[in-house]
């Protein structure tokens, strides 16, 4: 294949060799590696050189960069089409770009629209007005009050995520609750949004929704579904807090944002930390709420999930509300629960 | 006939067009290009025209064009709607 004397190379993704080469190409341009690239192109000289890149995570184009010598030629064009074509080969049509914000009018150039920006990294998606007609859309009543906000992944529901939910909605008079969409969690997004939706309808003033692509995603968001210790120092959650304040918050007249306390999870409690300092810029205060304890442990969907493992299902029923309990107790949650336990025993 | 499914066609690249089709419930007819200002009114008329031969009702298709001639633009429009399964 030839593109204006130039091959085309692709990977799903690189290695070895290849891999090594892209990764020091990328640090020329100041870009580093994501190791959760699932595919890559490459444009390459006559002598094998790389001369321009761009990577594919999932819906999700990053680590796009062009040789200083071969600027202009409109590469970035090539690249950025061939990575589209290919997600949407894959069935993703909502696409976010991950660059720096000096290339806002490059990419804008490519059909890309700016989301959001912090000093260093700038997020764009291919709809016109995406974010802003997703959040118009969100369902809420017409006196608002007092509006809080919970954004949990609930994996699964447990009598922990029920006390949370119950005691922010007892302290605003509209509560949003934002499930995560993102299809990383060992239950898969629509159990997980019904078995909530199931455990919360008897609370009036519970707004439940579907965080969608724009919270705590792998666009927004790619660390978070890492969970690797050595990671959370870093982990590059100012965009996701951003989004919410700037979007959701704004929209809905969110004042509140409650989560529960994190003893667990590096990662989330780094998040925690992160939105008690960027919180307060905008109006919102972050209301931290004690875990829920049943005997001597704190419940969590992680203890359910190791529970679930072990076969402990009397443990279980006594921190699952009975919906979520039933649900295990189906061919469906036992699959899950196999799966589990297969897990446990490669640890 | 609607438009079932999404689809793209064409590159970024200069004197060519990036076609993408989607799936929606009336009639939508994006237009973004480096000649809007010129040429958008004539833009539209190509990409109504292949609409109307090939009979789409439905569906959102969002044009990027860098400068492409009308048969570009027609041809493009065409192969994207016939990769979103809207030839039956």
């Amino acid at each position: 294949m030839d593109f204006n004397g130039f091959y085309e190379e692709f990977g799903e993704p690189f290695s070895g060799r290849k891999r090594r080469k892209l990764i020091e190409f990328l640090q020329k341009a100041e870009l580093d590696y994501d190791e959760q690239i699932e595919y890559s192109v490459n444009l390459v000289d006559g002598d094998g050189e790389i001369v321009a890149t761009g990577s594919l995570h999932q819906n999700v184009l990053k680590c796009i960069a062009v040789s200083e010598k071969q600027q202009g030629l409109g590469l970035s064009a090539r690249i950025v089409t061939l990575l589209m074509n290919h997600a949407m080969e894959k069935g993703r049509d909502h696409l976010f770009l991950f660059t720096k914000p000096k290339n806002l009018l490059m990419f804008s150039d490519l059909g890309f629209y700016k989301i959001i920006q912090t000093k260093d990294v700038l997020l764009m998606e291919n709809r016109k007005n995406g974010i802003q007609s997703y959040v118009h859309a969100l369902s809420r009543p017409q006196q608002a009050g007092t509006v809080g906000a919970i954004v949990a992944n609930c994996n699964p529901f447990t009598l922990g995520h029920r006390y949370l939910v119950e005691q922010a909605a007892s302290r605003c008079d509209t509560l949003h609750l934002f499930v995560l969409s993102e299809d990383k969690s060992v239950f898969p997004a629509e159990v997980r949004y019904e078995l909530v939706r199931e455990g919360v309808q008897d609370l009036k003033n519970v707004f439940l929704h579907h965080s969608s692509d724009y919270l705590i995603s792998s666009a927004v968001f790619p660390t978070y579904f890492i969970k690797d210790k050595s990671k959370a120092a870093d982990a590059n959650c100012e965009l996701d807090i951003r989004i919410f304040c700037e979007f959701f918050a704004k929209e809905l007249g969110i004042t509140k944002r409650f989560v529960g306390s994190e003893p667990f999870c590096p990662v989330t409690n780094a998040y925690n930390q992160a939105m008690k300092r960027l919180l307060p810029d905008y109006g919102i205060e972050l209301v931290e709420l004690p875990r829920k304890e049943s005997g001597e442990t704190a419940i969590s969907a992680s203890l359910v999930r190791k529970w679930m493992a072990e076969g402990n299902y009397d443990g279980i029923r006594t921190i699952v509300p009975e919906t979520t309990f039933a649900y295990l107790c189906s061919t469906q949650g036992r699959m899950i629960a196999q799966k589990l336990a297969e897990q446990e025993k490669k640890a | 006939m609607k438009i079932t499914a999404n689809a793209v066609a064409g590159t970024l690249e200069s004197s060519d067009v990036y076609v993408k089709v989607e799936p929606c419930d009336t009639l939508e007819i994006e237009i973004e290009s480096v000649v809007y200002n010129q040429f958008a009114d004539d833009i539209k008329a190509s990409v109504k025209e292949v609409l109307d031969e090939l009979g789409v009702e439905s569906g959102r298709i969002s044009i990027n064009d860098k400068g492409a001639i009308d048969c570009v633009i027609q041809a493009r429009v065409e192969t994207a709607i016939k990769r979103a399964g809207g030839n039956k």
